[in-house]
């Protein structure tokens, strides 16, 4: 029982992170292979609010999500503002979680905070002893309200207004939508939604060091929302969980994972480029469409 | 009173709008008054600058020298959500609707491109902005109904018919309730039937909504019925070459020039 909950609560977290990616590249269109950054601001900075500040878990979660998503904000805006797009605005997030790491790597303290630099950062409050329900069941919770928030945000006008940018940065912005606050607002939620899940990683473990949150662990994030389906909040979530599940269940093939990766997802980009669940909503509408054999819009044209 | 001043104060002016694209001077001096309320037609031949002008009212490109006055104010520098929110809306040449979206989504989203309530409220749903959202689906729907849409509501705009895309463009445009519509080439590619039916659709919005009109149009048919009461405006090599009304314009010698070459009678 033991190994299941360590799996739920590990994909749990991949889960959170996976959500904001899904708001940032699923629905804005803008690709990042540094969102792992986020997650370590996030980690760090709960590990600080935790164990320093003495913090109890929410404020601590709230905490670490606004300080990533206030930086996030920092690399948002130069970045938008001279219209970043694409490949180039993904070099961006990654040199920003790449050289976060390499600095983490290296600051060995703060004042008296010893965040022990590639050693890690020890003796981090455990999830188990913060609240008095399990930890697996916490990381349940938080993922559930991640999604309402997330599903409630891509709903919303706002998330709309997300939607056409990626469907047509131009034309949106000429039917009004403010492009440089509607990307940063993506780019926010999504960084916040990361560094929620790294705080709960860092709590789950009560230790954490820079190698966890490398470019290895941006391009797994990246991979589900693009395996997953692009807008679509349930694609990304299933493969979010998949990703940290099946390894772990298959532990004996494991070392097989990266040729069954690399297989899936030619075959994945091959036959279905939008992803496995792309443009489905998350709502019970997508059941019944799923199994017609004919879409909607087919049926409706004169 | 020369036939290129109109009666009130203008609602849009150009003066003197330039821009270069590298070595290329696309427009050139161009001028243009319209007053409110007005449908103004814009021809020229291919590649005379017609659409470079929409884009530089909307700033999508930016213009080298000259002015863009909307009411006596500058539009030049501003994004183009502002210039939309000032109340310029447009459809485009080729067609620029987002084709993940349904219908009438793509009408809802120029509704309300600058959201009508708070982040926070859109976290949670409060009851203020579900009514924003019922208000926004009303209107969309109205809107649909006025093209004749209303039907095909939650088809995928990338799947509708040809003729129907552009009909969406024209209810997405109105849908950002703009005080100046710019439609652009709204009659291409279709037949005469479907030309019918859009010369009385685009009647039907200008007159009901009092929307000031200014049309790029290749059928002739179509401009000259619409812009009947009105100017057209001919462009040629990025610059005015006539202004007038309809048989003015038709008789014009120099926009028959224009159109169809010069005899080299003599040379």
């Amino acid at each position: 029982m033991g190994y299941l909950q360590a799996i739920t609560i590990l994909s749990g977290c991949n889960l959170l992170a996976v959500l904001g990616m899904a708001v940032l590249t699923g629905y804005t269109g803008l690709f990042s292979i540094g969102h792992a950054g986020f997650m370590a601001l996030g980690a760090y900075m709960g590990g600080i609010l935790g164990k320093e500040m003495g913090w109890n878990l929410v404020p601590c979660l709230l905490g670490a999500g606004l300080f990533s998503g206030i930086i996030s904000l920092g690399i948002g805006y130069p970045a938008f503002r001279s219209r970043l797009r694409g490949d180039y605005f993904a070099i961006a997030t990654l040199g920003f979680a790449e050289a976060l790491r390499l600095l983490l790597n290296n600051i060995h303290s703060i004042g008296k905070w010893r965040l022990g630099g590639a050693y890690g950062y020890m003796d981090l409050p455990e999830l188990k002893h913060m609240t008095f329900l399990p930890d697996w069941a916490v990381v349940v919770i938080v993922c559930l309200i991640a999604l309402w928030v997330t599903h409630m945000f891509i709903t919303s006008q706002y998330g709309m207004n997300c939607i056409a940018i990626r469907q047509d940065e131009a034309a949106a912005e000429m039917m009004g939508v403010d492009l440089l606050r509607t990307k940063l607002l993506a780019l926010f939620v999504s960084a916040f939604l990361a560094a929620v899940g790294g705080a709960l990683l860092a709590f789950y473990f009560g230790y954490i060091n820079p190698s966890f949150f490398g470019i290895q662990r941006s391009s797994d994030l990246l991979a589900s929302v693009v395996f997953g389906g692009i807008q679509s909040l349930i694609g990304p979530a299933i493969t979010a969980i998949l990703i940290v599940a099946v390894p772990q269940l298959l532990l004996t093939f494991a070392l097989y994972r990266f040729i069954v990766y690399g297989l899936l997802f030619v075959v994945v980009m091959v036959f279905r480029p939008q992803g496995l669940f792309g443009y489905v909503q998350m709502n019970s509408r997508w059941i019944t469409r799923f199994f017609r054999h004919k879409p909607p819009e087919a049926m409706e044209q004169p | 009173m020369s036939p290129d001043t109109p009666t009130s104060a203008p609602i849009l002016e150009l003066r003197d709008l330039t821009v270069d694209f590298g070595g290329v001077r696309a427009v050139n001096s161009f001028n243009m008054a319209v007053a409110p309320g007005e449908l103004v037609g814009l021809i020229g031949p291919n590649g005379a600058g017609k659409t470079t002008i929409f884009n530089l009212i909307t700033n999508a490109y930016q213009a080298t020298a000259g002015q863009i006055l909307m009411e006596g104010k500058s539009l030049r520098g501003l994004t183009p959500d502002r210039i939309c929110h000032r109340g310029i809306s447009r459809t485009f040449q080729n067609i620029r609707l987002f084709p993940f979206m349904t219908a009438y989504e793509n009408v809802e989203l120029s509704i309300h491109s600058a959201p009508q309530y708070s982040l926070f409220e859109a976290f949670v749903r409060l009851p203020r902005a579900r009514r924003k959202e019922r208000e926004s689906r009303a209107r969309a729907h109205q809107l649909l109904e006025t093209v004749g849409l209303d039907k095909l509501a939650q088809a995928r705009a990338g799947s509708l018919p040809y003729g129907l895309q552009r009909r969406l463009e024209i209810a997405r445009a109105m849908a950002a309730s703009p005080r100046i519509l710019l439609l652009d080439e709204p009659a291409a590619g279709m037949n005469e039937d479907e030309c019918k039916d859009l010369v009385q659709l685009i009647r039907q919005i200008h007159e009901t909504q009092g929307y000031t009109i200014i049309m790029i149009e290749h059928h002739m048919a179509v401009v000259m019925d619409l812009c009947r009461k009105s100017r057209i405006y001919v462009m040629q090599l990025g610059a005015n070459l006539a202004t007038g009304g309809p048989e003015q314009i038709q008789n014009d010698p120099q926009v028959i020039k224009a159109y169809l070459g010069e005899r080299k009678n003599g040379h």
